[in-house]
């Protein structure tokens, strides 16, 4: 077959203008000129079908119509960034606070609250199956390392997650979404080495036939201990694992099921045999009904084991939702429910703190409807309520009313009033050190009444704009009250109220086709006070340690047509803390090679202003956050 | 002061590098597809009741939302297919999509893109669907391959609704479900 292949070189002003036409109208701006697609228009179909193409500059988010401070993050940033883990990529959201406690542990929140064990009111989710733990009601962000050439994009929603997701989404939602198994068929090995850490990672992807197709991965890491600070432990926090999966998604007529499941072990240097171990699998069915509704049904299964310091947790977890949408009329419904059972396990031979009983199954119910009604074609409001019932805790009401107004295409107002909870954990009720902490079976979920309000738009041709402000009632928050002075007796109680104020915006401006910078900010200002009858001996730590700024700006630029430069610098202001962890300046670097179509040559460097850093005041854990270079390849079959 | 001296550092390095000359790679895989969508009519088939008169246009018809904008404005005018234009008409939903030969469709949920799709099932339109919006497919679904726009063809599907799908378009199919 005589196919003529066509080189890039004679193609100049296609790649250079083409480069910059797909943007969607909500994110990313489209440019001024676009004489790309005739050029285009002058190949045949054989030679379209050829082309190589850059699938970044989409973002096609079935939210982005709605009135939250949402923020994506593609999976094309999470390449072009350097990424290696799933923290480091959450640090392109300019609505989440991520600070890296050691080589193992993260601290992410979004709107205040961060710390290890403070940044418990967040909810996430990993292809709809949600990651935090009933423990604690924090994320172990050690427990996933999934091969990010596969992440789609991660949303990021700072504020309450309203109705239509699960438990615990206080503060925010993180929803990190895999491609369909149909998208990535074929091969892909990529590797770094750098002196602090090696990766390996890969997938295949066959098609099923006409209609589905299934894919396997595996993703290996090795990263060395980081320094130790001016106030962490003396421990080893050196990290290595893998974790392997599969994803199969197959379309039946008006149906589309999708089947994925991953296996994980990890060790940390700390101990022989810490480290942590886990698999999952879920199932998944959408349907069409009609041309105005559809449903779907999910059900998953997780397990993870960790283990650290001779202290030992498990949690199993089942979990079944299913969820009901329509249009009728000017009304756009979503109604749904969903069950989960949990069985925790915790063993500690460290010290005495306990969980009494050890082990426990917890049962959490909820049902929720939503209704989006257009008042005017400009105007919608939106009201929804979910109930959750937990056999732990009782029975908790979420409201929800959101408006929002677009006047034209490219501009959208949108102003809400939210309550949130975080229903108690296992910790909050079940923990005691006799005889000094005294269990709670009294502690009552953590309330959040939350007033926001936000612009999204095109302010013009090249540039988007989101600002989101926010003002956040918090009740009940959790304190170690003294209860007994002789002896000495504390017990954790619902004993802070206050409220947080504070802003986030970001921007995306294609100042050339070949080039796209991106600026970011984010304020979070709280104003606490414990409770009359109330004795906080924690110190507030419940309130975590947040820096009042943050700033970002991010660049990529194709400096020609086979290299490309993706560049960002943060800003962290102060964390005001004993002792205080001054503000810092740091900034990454990814410069990326396109050797052929199919090898990719990259550095990336991280941290890269200063040796080391420390970014979390956590004395039980704090290593320094550390300078790395890393070369890496991928290639493609 | 340093540390806004590094600062200051990094951003003229940055801008130093902008300065170079600056060719960009790929172009977009919208770009790409809103090239392939006016095409499609050179290679389909319709039933009589769709002959088009002398001079008069192939009606492409983007229902939903539209990823492609002007591009596709541009690709559809430059297309001669055997004397007969273009003309591109977008659609907020599936009503008055009664002359269109091909439809793009996309919902601004997955669901919806099914629901529209649906709703055309009883016209012979050539209903064309991206996977990147969802998993709903319409008879022609774009694709990602090794970095390259493919698509999957409903063959069966075509034909079931009086559309014939030329071989040449077929061979080009990442997969194809074949007429029974």
């Amino acid at each position: 077959m005589n196919r003529r292949r066509l080189s890039p070189y004679l193609l100049g002003p296609v790649w250079l203008a083409a480069q910059a036409g797909g943007a969607s109208a909500q994110d990313v701006p489209a440019p001024a000129a676009e004489p790309a697609s005739q050029d285009l228009s002058m190949l045949s179909i054989e030679e379209l079908a050829q082309l190589p193409v850059n699938s970044a500059s989409k973002r096609e988010e079935p939210l982005s119509a709605a009135p939250t401070a949402l923020f994506v993050i593609t999976g094309e940033d999470i390449i072009g960034a350097g990424a290696t883990s799933l923290p480091e990529a959450l640090r392109l959201a300019p609505n989440l606070q991520v600070q890296q406690v050691n080589g193992f542990e993260y601290a992410i929140t979004s709107r205040g609250f961060n710390s290890v064990e403070s940044s418990n009111k967040l909810l996430v989710l990993i292809d709809g199956r949600g990651i935090y733990s009933t423990l604690h009601s924090g994320v172990f962000w050690q427990l996933h390392s999934p091969l990010l050439e596969d992440i789609q994009q991660i949303e990021v929603i700072s504020g309450p997650g309203g109705t239509l997701y699960g438990p615990n989404a206080v503060n925010g939602v993180i929803s990190i979404a895999s491609r369909d198994a149909r998208e990535t068929l074929g091969g892909l090995v990529r590797g770094t080495a750098g002196a602090f850490e090696r990766t390996i990672g890969g997938r295949y992807g066959v098609a099923l036939g006409t209609r589905g197709a299934i894919r396997f991965y595996g993703n290996w890491f090795d990263r060395e201990a980081l320094a130790r600070g001016p106030i962490g432990p003396a421990i080893d926090d050196a990290f290595s694992g893998w974790q392997a999966g599969m994803r199969a998604d197959f379309d039946a007529g008006a149906s589309h099921f999708t089947l994925q499941g991953d296996l994980f072990d990890n060790d940390v240097d700390s101990l022989p045999g810490d480290g942590h171990q886990g698999h999952n699998v879920l199932a998944r069915w959408s349907r069409s009904l009609s041309d105005a509704s559809s449903f779907r049904i999910q059900g998953y299964y997780d397990y993870f084991e960790r283990q650290y310091l001779l202290a030992f947790d498990s949690l199993q977890t089942f979990d079944l939702d299913a969820q009901f949408n329509a249009t009728i009329g000017a009304h756009d419904l979503v109604i749904g429910g969903g069950m989960r059972t949990t069985r925790d396990r915790f063993i500690n031979n460290l010290n005495g703190f306990a969980l009494v009983p050890q082990s426990r199954r917890l049962w959490i119910y909820n049902a929720f409807a939503q209704d989006r009604i257009r008042l005017t074609p400009a105007l919608s409001l939106t009201v929804g309520l979910k109930a959750e019932d937990t056999s732990f805790s009782g029975l908790e009401l979420l409201p929800n009313l959101r408006l929002a107004w677009q006047p034209d295409e490219r501009t959208l107002l949108w102003a809400a009033v939210s309550r949130a909870v975080r229903t108690p954990s296992r910790i909050d009720r079940q923990l005691e050190f006799q005889p000094l902490l005294l269990p709670a079976p009294g502690f009552v979920s953590e309330k959040l009444i939350a007033f926001e309000a936000g612009y999204r738009g095109q302010p013009s041709q090249s540039t988007t704009l989101s600002i989101s402000i926010f003002y956040n009632v918090y009740d009940d928050i959790r304190t170690a009250d003294l209860v007994n002075t002789n002896p000495l007796q504390v017990q954790l109680a619902n004993g802070l109220e206050g409220h947080s104020y504070g802003v986030e915006a970001w921007s995306t401006i294609q100042l050339a086709p070949w080039w796209r910078l991106n600026l970011g900010a984010s304020a979070v200002f709280k104003n606490f006070r414990v409770k009359p009858g109330h004795i906080d001996l924690s110190g507030r730590d419940s309130l975590g340690h947040d820096p009042d700024f943050q700033l970002f700006a991010r660049t990529r630029m194709d400096l020609t047509d086979r290299l490309q430069l993706h560049a960002g610098l943060r800003y962290v202001g102060e964390i005001d803390s004993a002792p205080p962890i001054g503000a810092y300046v740091e900034a990454d670097a990814t410069l990326s090679w396109r050797l052929t179509d199919l090898v990719e040559l990259y550095v990336a460097g991280r941290n890269l202003l200063h040796d080391a850093h420390l970014e979390s005041n956590d004395s039980d854990r704090a290593h320094l956050a550390q300078r790395s270079v890393a070369f890496g390849t991928r290639l493609r079959f | 002061m340093t540390r806004a001296l590094r600062l200051c550092l990094v951003l003229a390095l940055c801008l130093g590098l902008a300065a170079a000359p600056a060719r960009a790679q790929a172009p977009s895989a919208d770009a790409v597809k809103a090239a392939f969508l006016p095409k499609f009519a050179r290679y389909v088939g319709w039933p009589a009741r769709m002959q088009l008169g002398a001079g008069a246009p192939f009606q492409l018809c983007v229902i939903g939302r539209d990823p492609f904008g002007r591009m596709l404005d541009q690709a559809a005018a430059t297309e001669q297919i055997d004397g007969h234009g273009v003309a591109v008409r977008r659609l907020p939903s599936a009503a008055g999509a009664g002359g269109c030969h091909l439809a793009y469709v996309q919902g601004a949920a997955p669901a919806d893109t099914g629901r529209l799709l649906l709703a055309l099932r009883s016209q012979p339109v050539l209903t064309i669907t991206d996977a990147r919006a969802g998993p709903q497919r319409g008879m022609i679904h774009f694709t990602i391959v090794s970095g390259r726009v493919r698509f999957f063809i409903d063959e069966a599907e075509a034909a079931a609704r009086g559309l014939s799908i030329s071989s040449r378009l077929l061979a080009l199919a990442a997969g194809v479900r074949q007429r029974r």
